[in-house]
Formats: C-alpha cells, sequence, structure tokens
C-alpha cells in the first residue's frame, strides 16, 4: 500500500532523472580521458595531462587523466587503438632526421591497428604529397612537398606537439675535448672517434651509461642502444654529417643513376677487422642478406629495394622498385657492411648464441668485449682509411645500474662523458662541479598529443583548433622542463632545419580565444558551465 | 618414522609445491600483463612484423601449449628465450646468480657470526647500558633502508675519502675472463668491501635480536641453574650450554635469508652497480622481460625452499630432542 505507492513514486523518478540526464548528455560534449605515462616513468607528460585537462576546464570540457604503465600505454595506443586523447612521444633516432618516418604518422596508410597513426588522420591531399616527397631525389623539390604537409598537418591538428625537449649532457673538461653535439643524439654520435682528442694523461675515452644493448647480433638488435654501440665497428656507405648532410663515407660516390636507379662507387682502401678487403661482394650480401633473414627492424629501410647488381670491382647498382628518395638518406646511411666469408654459413641468424656473433666489422673501431651490465670496449682499428683522423686509442663502457650511478661516476671522475640525457634533479648538481661541462642539445624527437578523430568533436577540425589555442606551451617549456626545451609547432622540429617549416601557423595560449573559436562553430556552455556540440 | 621417511616425504612436499609455484607464475604474469608482446613490439613495427615476433617466441600458441613448453623448458633446466636480449636465458642468468652470491654470502657470514654472539652478550648483560645500547643499535641498523646506507658509504668512503670505488666489481679495463680469475683477486675484494658491509649492518640486527630473545628464554631454564651450581665458568655456560640451545630460531632466520639471497639485495646491487640477479630483475621488469624475470622468480623461490629443508635437517644435528615423527611429539 504504502510500500507499493512509494515503489511507483521513486520508479517515476528515476524514469524523469534518466531522460533529463539523457537529453542533457546527448549534446554535451563527451568526457575525454588522457592517457599519459606515469609519474615513475616521465614526470613531466604526467603532470602535461594535469595542466591540459586544468586549461581544458575552463572551456567546459571535462577531462579525465589515466597514467598507464609505459607498454600498456603503448599497447592501447597502436594495438588497441583504446583511447580518446593519449601523450606519447617518438623519439630522435638519427635516421628519422630524413622527413619520411615523421610524414607517415599522418598517413591513412598507417591508420590500422598497430600502424602509427592511431589518430586515424585521413586527408588525400596530404596523402598525394606523402606519395610525391617520396618519390622525390632532389631535395629542395622534395622540401617543397615535406614543407606543405606540415601546413596541412597544423592547420588541421590531428595531434598537438607539445614540446621538443632538450637532452641536457654532461662531459669532463679536464681529460677530452672536441665534442660535438648533434641534434637528437648528444654527445654519443657515431662521429665521436673522430671528433675527440685527449687534453689528460689518457688515450682510452669512458663513458658512463646505464643503457645497454639487448644484443649485439646485426640481425637481431631492435634497440638505439644496440645500433649506438654497433655503428662504431660496422661501416655504412653514407653517413650523415652532424649537420644532417648525407656524406658518401664507404662509398667513393652515391649518384642518382636513372629514377630508379642509385649508382655507388666503393673506396679501394678498406678492411675488415680480420684483415680481409671490403668488396662490392660484401656490400651487395650485406643488403641481400638483411632481406633474405628478413630482419624486421631495418625493414623499412630495405623494403624499397629490388635488387642489388655488381657493375664491376668498385661499382654497384641500387635498383628500387620505384623512386624512393630516403633510401641515400636513411638506407644507406643505416645498413652495416657485413663480412660476406663470416656470415654467408649463417643459416638463421636471429638464432645465433650470443658466443657465435661475427664481430667483425670496417668501421672505426674494432670490437673488444661486451661483459652484461659491466662493461664494453672498442679499440681503434689501426687500419681503418680515415685511422690518422682518429686521436684516441679506445673507448669504455661502464654500464651503471641507474643514472644515479652514472652520474656518481662522472663526479668521481671514473667517465669522461655520459651517454644520455642527465636527470633533472643532477643537472643544477653537475654545473657546480668544476670539472663538469653541462651542454643541452635540442632534439628533433617530439612529445605529442593524439586525438582519436573517430570520436565526436574531436572529429570536427574547429574544435581541434580551438583547443589547439587551450594547451599551456609557455608552461610546460618555463616549468616542466626549467627553459630546456622548445615549444611544439610540427612534427618536423626547427632543428631539422632543412625539412622544418618555419612558418605553420602557431596557436597562442589564450582560453578567450579558445572559447571564442568554439562558440563560432556553433559550441555552448549549459547552466552546469559544461561544453555542449553544436546543434543543427 | 625415521630420517630417511622424513627426507623423502619432505622432497616430495618440495615437487609439489615447486609445481604450484612455477604454475602460479606462468599464469600470474600472463594475467596481469594485457599484451606480453607489448615489449616486444617496438613503436613503427608492422603488424605483419608484430605477427611474426610473436611467432618466433611461441606467443601464437594456445595458452595451454605455452604452459607445456614452459614446463618442459624448465625441467631442462632452460628458461626459454629473454625477450629483451633476445638469446637464451639461462647463461645470463646463472652468470648473474654467481655474481649475486659472492656478494650475498660473505655479507651473511659476517652477519650471522656476529649478529648471534652480540645477542649472546646483550643477553647476559641484561638490564645494563650495554643491553640498552645494542637494542636501541640494532634495531637502528635494522631499519636504516639499504640504499640510504649504501649512498652514505659511497659518499664518505667512495667521493670524500676516496678509498673505496663506488660501483662494479672489478677495476676497468680487465682481462679477467673466468668466474675464478674474476673473483680470487684483491681488487675485487676491494670493490666487495663497502656493498658487502652495507648489507652486512643491515642483517647483523635480526640475528642479534633473536639470538637475545631466546637466550632469556632459556636462561630461566633449570639447566642453565644446574650448570651454574656445577661451578662452570660463565663463558662456559654462556657459549656452550645456553647459546647452543638458543641458534634453532637463529638457524631458521638463517637459512630463509640465505635462500632470499639469490635474489640478491636487489636495492644495494642497484646503488653500487653490481652486475647481479637483484638487477637483472630490474631491469627486465623494466622492460618487460618477462620470462627473464620468471626465471628469477622461480630460482628465488627454488632457493628459499632447498635452504629450508637444510634448516630442518640442521634442527636435528644442533637440538638431538628434535625428533622427525609425523603428527607432533
Amino acid at each position: 500500500m504504502v510500500k507499493r505507492k512509494m515503489v511507483i513514486m521513486l520508479c517515476l523518478v528515476f524514469l524523469l532523472a534518466m531522460g533529463l540526464s539523457l537529453n542533457a548528455s546527448a549534446t554535451r560534449v563527451p568526457e575525454f580521458t588522457i592517457l599519459t605515462t606515469t609519474e615513475g616513468y616521465d614526470p613531466i607528460r604526467y603532470e602535461a595531462a594535469f595542466l591540459i585537462q586544468d586549461a581544458w576546464a575552463a572551456l567546459g570540457i571535462k577531462v579525465d587523466v589515466q597514467p598507464l604503465e609505459f607498454s600498456t600505454l603503448i599497447d592501447r595506443f597502436y594495438n588497441e587503438q583504446d583511447f580518446d586523447i593519449a601523450i606519447v612521444g617518438w623519439s630522435g633516432r638519427v635516421d628519422r632526421l630524413d622527413p619520411q618516418h615523421f610524414l607517415g604518422t599522418l598517413h591513412s596508410e598507417q591508420m590500422d591497428l598497430g600502424g602509427n597513426n592511431p589518430g586515424g588522420y585521413y586527408n588525400e591531399e596530404y596523402d598525394e604529397l606523402f606519395t610525391k616527397q617520396a618519390r622525390e631525389f632532389d631535395p629542395d623539390k622534395r622540401r617543397e612537398y615535406v614543407l606543405e604537409m606540415q601546413q596541412i598537418g597544423m592547420e588541421e591538428q590531428p595531434l598537438s606537439i607539445l614540446f621538443y625537449r632538450d637532452e641536457v649532457l654532461a662531459y669532463n673538461k679536464n681529460t677530452f675535448s672536441g665534442y660535438v653535439p648533434m641534434a637528437g643524439e648528444g654527445l654519443y654520435t657515431e662521429w665521436l672517434p673522430f671528433d675527440v682528442y685527449p687534453i689528460g694523461d689518457s688515450n682510452t675515452l669512458t663513458i658512463g651509461t646505464s643503457q645497454e644493448p639487448d644484443n649485439i647480433n646485426p640481425l637481431d638488435s631492435t634497440t638505439v642502444w644496440g645500433w649506438k654501440f654497433m655503428r662504431l665497428y660496422y661501416d655504412k656507405l653514407v653517413r650523415l654529417s652532424p649537420d644532417i648532410e648525407p656524406l658518401p663515407w664507404a662509398a667513393e660516390s652515391v649518384e642518382e643513376y636513372d629514377e630508379r636507379t642509385i649508382e655507388v662507387v666503393i673506396r679501394d682502401d678498406m678492411l675488415f677487422h680480420d684483415g680481409e678487403p671490403v668488396t662490392v661482394d660484401d656490400v651487395k650480401f650485406s643488403y641481400d642478406y638483411m632481406v633474405e633473414q628478413d630482419f624486421a627492424y631495418f625493414r623499412p629501410f630495405y623494403e624499397p629495394l629490388e635488387e642489388v647488381v655488381i657493375i664491376d670491382d668498385q661499382t654497384l647498382h641500387f635498383v628500387l622498385k620505384e623512386p624512393t628518395s630516403f633510401f641515400i638518406t636513411v638506407t644507406l646511411s643505416q645498413i652495416p657492411i657485413l663480412p660476406k666469408h663470416l656470415w654467408e654459413d649463417i643459416e638463421h641468424a636471429d638464432q645465433l648464441s650470443p658466443e657465435d656473433i661475427p664481430t667483425v666489422g670496417s668501421g672505426p673501431m674494432k670490437f673488444d668485449r661486451f661483459d652484461r651490465a659491466e662493461y664494453k670496449r672498442l679499440v681503434k682499428f689501426e687500419d681503418y682509411f680515415k685511422a690518422d683522423e682518429i686521436d684516441i686509442d679506445a673507448i669504455e663502457y661502464i654500464i651503471y645500474a641507474d643514472a644515479e650511478g652514472t652520474y656518481t661516476g662522472m663526479v668521481t671522475g671514473e667517465a669522461d662523458m655520459t651517454a644520455w640525457r642527465l636527470e633533472p634533479a643532477q643537472i643544477t648538481l653537475a654545473e657546480q662541479e668544476d670539472h663538469l661541462e653541462v651542454v643541452s642539445v635540442p632534439d628533433f624527437g617530439y612529445y605529442h598529443m593524439t586525438y582519436n578523430l573517430r570520436l565526436p568533436a574531436l572529429d570536427d577540425v574547429n574544435f581541434r583548433r580551438a583547443i589547439a589555442h587551450a594547451i599551456p606551451h609557455e608552461t610546460f617549456i618555463d616549468v616542466l622542463l626549467d627553459g630546456r626545451g622548445e615549444r611544439g609547432t610540427s612534427i618536423i622540429a626547427p632543428v631539422n632545419t632543412f625539412w622544418h617549416n618555419p612558418d605553420v601557423p602557431v596557436f597562442e595560449y589564450s582560453l578567450e580565444t579558445a572559447m571564442h573559436l568554439l562558440e563560432e562553430a556553433g559550441y555552448w556552455l549549459d547552466d552546469d558551465g559544461r561544453l555542449n556540440m553544436p546543434q543543427n | 618414522m625415521g630420517k630417511k621417511e622424513f627426507i623423502i616425504r619432505r622432497l616430495l612436499q618440495m615437487i609439489i609445491t615447486f609445481l604450484i609455484i612455477l604454475t602460479g607464475l606462468f599464469f600470474v604474469f600472463r594475467l596481469t600483463l594485457p599484451d606480453p608482446t607489448a615489449a616486444l613490439v617496438m613503436e613503427g613495427l608492422s603488424a605483419e612484423a608484430q605477427a611474426m615476433v610473436r611467432a618466433r617466441f611461441g606467443l601464437d600458441r594456445p595458452l595451454w601449449q605455452q604452459y607445456f613448453i614452459y614446463l618442459g623448458n624448465f625441467f631442462q633446466g632452460e628458461f626459454g628465450m629473454s625477450f629483451h636480449y633476445r638469446s637464451a636465458i639461462a647463461p645470463i642468468v646463472w652468470e648473474k646468480l654467481l655474481n649475486t652470491l659472492v656478494l650475498m654470502f660473505p655479507a651473511i657470514i659476517i652477519s650471522y657470526s656476529i649478529g648471534p654472539l652480540l645477542g649472546v652478550i646483550l643477553s647476559w648483560r641484561r638490564g645494563t647500558r650495554v643491553e640498552f645500547g645494542g637494542i636501541v643499535g640494532g634495531l637502528f641498523l635494522r631499519s636504516a633502508p639499504v640504499f640510504w646506507t649504501g649512498m652514505i658509504f659511497i659518499m664518505l668512503f667512495g667521493i670524500w675519502l676516496g678509498v673505496f670505488p663506488t660501483s662494479g666489481m672489478r677495476t676497468l679495463p680487465y682481462e679477467a675472463v673466468g668466474f675464478w680469475d674474476k673473483i680470487l683477486t684483491l681488487d675485487f675484494l676491494w670493490h666487495l668491501i663497502l656493498p658487502a658491509f652495507t648489507i652486512a649492518i643491515y642483517y647483523v640486527g635480526l640475528p642479534m635480536l633473536i639470538m637475545r630473545n631466546t637466550m632469556l628464554e632459556v636462561m630461566g631454564e633449570d639447566f642453565i641453574e644446574l650448570c651454574q651450581a656445577k661451578g662452570l665458568s660463565e663463558r662456559a655456560i654462556m657459549y656452550k650450554h645456553a647459546a647452543r640451545n638458543a641458534l634453532l630460531p637463529v638457524v631458521t632466520q638463517a637459512a630463509i635469508t640465505v635462500g632470499l639471497a639469490v635474489g640478491g639485495q636487489v636495492v644495494v646491487e642497484v646503488v653500487f652497480s653490481w652486475p647481479g640477479l637483484g638487477r637483472e630483475i630490474i631491469q627486465s621488469v623494466r622492460t618487460s622481460d618477462f620470462p627473464m624475470a620468471q626465471a628469477c622468480f622461480m630460482l628465488m623461490a627454488g632457493m628459499v625452499m632447498v635452504m629450508n629443508f637444510f634448516a630442518d635437517l640442521l634442527y636435528g644435528y644442533l637440538d638431538p630432542r628434535v625428533v622427525y615423527q609425523k603428527g607432533g611429539k
């Protein structure tokens, strides 16, 4: 009786409430979740998410921040595409100085699960320009396309580049001199043996590092740290100068023969570390072997290759499936020359046990030893064709457990330089040490916030342009990065001078502008201060 | 029931326990990680290449097959392939285990030879300032975090005084190849001192306090009074009669400590950049290399069980009253 009435009443109230809320939320801009790293993994990206949350709250956009363990974050973002908004990043590896890779992250071909365009950006014009630049060997013509693509990317805002972060490194200024920092690479570049010279007692350069190679198998290593080590004792046909200019290196010359063929003439004075001469056979073998063994890490590099043809004792033709502009800048500068006589009988290169991996290359340094979690050592190769430009006898690496250990090694003088950036707290301490020189090197890798363009509101370019004004870039740089970085603009960083477009539109931080643009596009605030979708 | 039967029964128990642990480890890692291959699959690898990587590590097979491969691997003394290093785990793990043990054993020997002795003295000096100071000191050492002690040591002896090295287990560059070549040198000893004492200082409090407590209990017993009545010297009563009886709990604790030593003092290994198993555990978590982490945990579990088994046997020797009997006394 009374109870029944109560129940009916309650039901009615409930239904009414449901109806009201449905009615209201139907037009509201949905609540977004920003996925970011945990504070422990990267405090900067973590804090950045909360700063954005605050700024957007002022626009009536509700945002929830969800910090995730790094591999979970990567998995959700790339493999599952299960996100609204995600803050991730691209590291500035040397092969990414060529714009191909970063431009590809907005190409529709990369939209599928596992691809590099998880936000799902699709623009036909952009895709066409991408194909054009990929086929253009003439750098100046290619540049035109690359600049235009950046323009489109900035105007459409499928993602927001938050910042480029400087690498801050240190070296001991009393032991060695001549360091030349390189964008994105810091001090630990492949030019190191040619650049540094001793000014102290020791001719052995000691690098302190807490990063070690995953392995030193050139057909199995998939980390930056494996390759940063191996590239010192394997040679390549081309090397990128500190200004990112491709220089023929093991090659005497590299020329465009026709639009699908690159002619390479190799030097005639090169030896492997075991004394065998480096021949065109070895070069052809190295490329064929990568393809035959299907080494996934390098696949994007050798994918365009149709075949390598030996013309004479010194000359090879690289025949491509289609014109590919990055083949010279990336492929020829990354794929190592392997000694055919040591590798040709190895059937499954990725199954070699550590002690069976040949470590013979033809690079400026010779492999000496690698003891996990302890020590690595390379010695100068006296018969290298540019041996007289190398002023050090050896490079050794002390492998510390963490950044703290590395820093202690720098303070005690055990290590001469760091391979990786200092922790923020160590920077000021290092600046107070008399024997340490602290250097800031700009990076071309970037940290970005990518929108899932399949979701309402985020699929609206006007909405994205408006909220681009509500991203506190200045605070990121001044507060989070302590001034050691640059505000994000285009996916090709300013430090990559040749390819960067300095004229892309920049969205100044202004909540008024943001609100104004939102209202102009039909968004409106309700009584609760929440932003609602345009009505039409 | 005789001793032999006891041993067989205990061994059987151990095998069953270990099987349960193996199974647990396998499923815990599969269930808690959303996709174990996320670690393998680098950003920027195509879907097709990712599938190949999965296939190479057998991750494309059904879970139950993976489970039996895992068990099979284990009983062949293998631990499978490391995701991060992309090579067999066993050689890496064994080498690191040895490195850890040469650090942990000296530390444990130092603490478990000094600790109980101090405990005896404290109990004998019951109610004096010595006892008070000892207890406070013991608790202090026990509660000081090892990374802190380690860092203080590094600052003091490594940076300010510069008398001990702050990292690693030998001076670079070195030529030594074999394990014995590596550790049978003065240089190794020199590197060992700081980390070993950091651990020993942390460990010493526990046996000391346990020893003191049990000594106090034992000293209330009749046989001590009898010894005193017999006119034995205080020293003889203390060490020969009381201490021997009070040693049992210390032995249990020592066995557990030795068992856990396999995992090393993770923090100490990191602070002193010691290339041991503890550092490997951290690294494997950092790189989501779960076969490696599994192997490390397996070794730890196995060692704890084996050491407990030995402790059980040792009881019988230390205290003849301990009988191996089913269902209590």
